[in-house]
């Protein structure tokens, strides 16, 4: 079992999927965006009805800066009892994307459930879906400028940033491994170098 | 104007275990048009704020407001790109009732101030702790 | 024009024909929340329903990436408002499978969180009810809905400290063991329970005008169901018994004997008959789970590193308040890696997808929110009905905006 002492990858989240055996009960795939829709056409022609889920992670340093994630499950259309549904087949699909320019093929005329999802998904991350029919912010307003989930915008938004809130009321100063106030071993040495100079003037 | 999870509470303040009728404020109109007092119960989205504004500007004179909760009053524990803090910076505040989500009790002893607050004619922030 | 009108784009706006374009909301009598429905009507009866979602979009997504694990808990817990402690429980759930500790979570913390989620289910269920009833007209259902409610508002508030969101599900078990008279608490809602179900049933099921209203209107059908992507209540209305409580258990649910009711006809009537007849079935998992509390035992997880140890042993051990400190102060660290984990809240398949980078926050928590997949089903179905059936839609899918719009 890992140990949750063990030290953070310095910050980096390459790919957390291959990062160790899957621990949910999703068989877990990577695909390419050329190669998405084919995969995605064979899986919904095998069984897999249900899409159930379209979401996005950021990972800012890495080449393919945007991994799309899609859940799929193999519901049978006819289950009229629980012995019948049995225990349904999950399917995680993750396809990386560029940052320069996101673009991916949607897949709103498989599943009609994606509309919504993709339409968020262009609102907080930018990504577009070539083929969407009415590809528009759904969740922030139409307006704005922006896409708010990606890790270089600022949790408090662009406006506000101006009045930050005081140092020791930020969490996300405090990183694992760091005391909060800062006074780490090589700032000390730092205080101390720096009077030393002040007093030998 | 119910929102979230303090519109819940606002509709448990109608119902028979505190009982917001025996104090004359049972009816709640749909309209602007009719009301008197603007009860705004959950977090306001920037989406949401110039409906929430165009509402206001909407009800008649003289009208009241309570901002119930404390996204309501200050953005409360969401500060963050989609939430207003506080809608005291788009609509005039009477009464502010903390609490996340308050209880029905805390919006009960608020309409008491709002009806104290018309009888004696002051009006203003008034923190409504219970 | 303020910022939040819809812009018309030529398919909402029909050019031909006697079609008026109307929005509905984002405030409205119909107290579900704030949803704009643009509607293109002719006359009473509408050509198509566009609803528009986003007025109570919080960023909850983005606040969780800058809080620590414990706490995003706080913020999570607000998605669902009427069934808090769905939220958290799978959240816990993902977290502690991330930890690698899903073993190791004590049995009596399994027991009291099945016992919660039943509990939550029954209050949600009388929030929807009651405010169906009212939207069709019978206000006394309302009445008889919330006072329900407020037996499990108070012991949600026996136990976390709060009546609606008491943050008491936490990862690694739960806040602390059941307060004293909680058992008294229990024992007199289960015996109340069944007495007021029968009241709620006499009041609507067998009312000609309920029945009127309901039977036949907001018909789904199964392929418009698996299309869309509806789960929870408003599938096992429709025909198919997915519910993740049976078909991917958690927390000891393959041990309790409870039944998932099912209908075939798929209007709003049946999805209003599978919700009674769910509250029936909580019912008989918090009476097993009753039983099962006798035994004594832990609630929390035995692990210092990720469970801070008891105020009690801080004063005398020097590991203890060290663990503590760090707990506090930094929180703890979860290894890398993605999970997705769902549970059976009272909307439908709630799930979480969460990735974590190794640090003491959350990466990424991505939510598939019943709701919002329930609700594009509006899309579907809302044409060739009257305004009126819309309202009776919208209330027969149950959805919470906190949850659609996060």
């Amino acid at each position: 079992m890992p140990s949750t002492q063990t030290p953070p990858l310095a910050g980096t989240a390459i790919d957390p999927p291959s990062l160790r055996p899957p621990i949910d009960d999703a068989v877990i795939e990577r695909v390419e965006p050329s190669a998405l829709r084919e995969r995605l056409s064979a899986l919904k022609a095998e069984g897999y009805t249900m899409l159930l889920d379209l979401g996005a992670v950021d990972y800012p340093e890495r080449t393919p800066r945007f991994d799309v994630v899609y859940h799929l499950l193999k519901m049978p259309a006819r289950a009229a009892s629980v012995s019948e549904v049995g225990k349904p087949a999950r399917t995680r699909l993750l396809c990386a994307v560029d940052g320069a320019n996101p673009r991916l093929p949607s897949v709103m005329d498989l599943w009609s459930s994606a509309d919504w999802a993709e339409r968020e998904v262009f609102d907080l991350f930018g990504i577009i879906f070539e083929g969407h029919r009415d590809l528009r912010r759904i969740q922030l307003p139409y307006d704005w400028e922006g896409h708010p989930l990606r890790k270089d915008y600022p949790t408090r938004g662009a406006a506000r940033e101006r009045s930050p809130r005081p140092a020791f009321a930020n969490k996300m100063n405090v990183q694992a491994g760091t005391p909060p106030s800062g006074r780490t071993l090589e700032a000390l040495q730092e205080q101390i170098k720096r009077a030393r100079e002040a007093d030998s003037k | 104007m119910g929102l979230a999870c303090c519109a819940i509470e606002m509709m448990t303040v109608t119902s028979s275990e505190y009982d917001i009728a025996r104090l004359g404020s049972e009816v709640f109109r749909s309209s602007p048009r009719q009301a008197d007092l603007m009860i705004v119960s959950g977090r306001v989205a920037w989406k949401m704020a110039p409906v929430v504004k165009r509402l206001y500007d909407q009800m008649a004179d003289p009208k009241w407001v309570i901002s119930m909760g404390a996204c309501a009053s200050s953005g409360g524990i969401f500060d963050n790109y989609a939430i207003v803090q506080g809608i005291d910076t788009i609509v005039p505040v009477d009464v502010y009732v903390p609490g996340c989500p308050p209880t029905p009790d805390g919006l009960l002893y608020a309409v008491n101030l709002i009806q104290q607050q018309i009888r004696e004619g002051g009006r203003g922030g008034i923190l409504a702790r219970s | 024009m303020s910022m939040s009108t819809q812009p018309l784009t030529p398919e909402i706006v029909s050019q031909e024909g006697n079609a008026m374009v109307l929005s509905m909301g984002p405030q409205h009598p119909s107290t579900h929340g704030v949803l704009q429905i643009m509607l293109e009507i002719e006359g009473e009866s509408v050509v198509k329903a566009e609803p528009e979602i986003g007025y109570l979009h919080t960023g909850i997504e983005k606040t969780a990436e800058s809080l620590f694990w414990s706490q995003a808990q706080t913020v999570i817990e607000r998605m669902d408002y009427l069934a808090p402690s769905s939220n958290a429980l799978c959240y816990a759930l993902a977290v502690e499978k991330l930890l690698g500790v899903t073993d190791r979570i004590p049995e009596r913390a399994q027991i009291v969180r099945v016992l919660l989620m039943e509990l939550t289910r029954i209050a949600s269920h009388c929030v929807w009810l009651g405010t169906h009833g009212i939207d069709l007209g019978a206000i006394s259902v309302f009445f008889y809905c919330f006072d329900l409610r407020e037996n499990v508002l108070d012991m949600q508030e026996a136990t976390g400290g709060a009546r609606m969101h008491p943050n008491y599900v936490r990862v690694g078990g739960l806040n602390g063991d059941l307060p004293d008279g909680y058992a008294n608490r229990l024992d007199a809602f289960i015996e109340k329970f069944p007495g007021r179900m029968r009241e709620l049933r006499g009041l609507l099921q067998a009312n000609p005008i309920f029945q009127d209203r309901t039977i036949d209107v907001g018909i789904l059908p199964i392929e418009e169901a698996l299309k869309w992507n509806v789960t929870g209540p408003s599938l096992r209305g429709s025909g198919i018994a997915y519910d993740v409580r049976k078909a991917f258990p958690y927390c000891g649910y393959e041990t309790y004997d409870f039944d998932v009711p099912t209908r075939t006809e798929g209007d709003a009537y049946a999805r209003f008959l599978v919700r009674l007849d769910e509250m029936e079935q909580s019912h008989r998992i918090i009476r097993q789970a009753r039983e099962r509390l006798e035994k004594p035992g832990s609630v929390l997880l035995d692990d210092p590193k990720i469970v801070a140890p008891p105020k009690e042993t801080i004063a005398l051990s020097m590991e203890a308040l060290i663990h503590h400190f760090k707990i506090v102060s930094e929180g703890f660290r979860v290894p890398p890696g993605d999970v997705y984990q769902s549970v059976e809240s009272p909307r439908g398949e709630l799930g979480y997808y969460i990735v974590s980078n190794g640090e003491n926050r959350p990466y990424r928590v991505r939510t598939r929110p019943p709701s919002m997949y329930n609700l594009q089903a509006l899309k579907g179905i809302a044409p060739g009905n009257l305004i009126a059936d819309l309202v009776v839609m919208i209330g027969s899918l149950d959805p919470v905006f906190g949850e659609v719009d996060r």
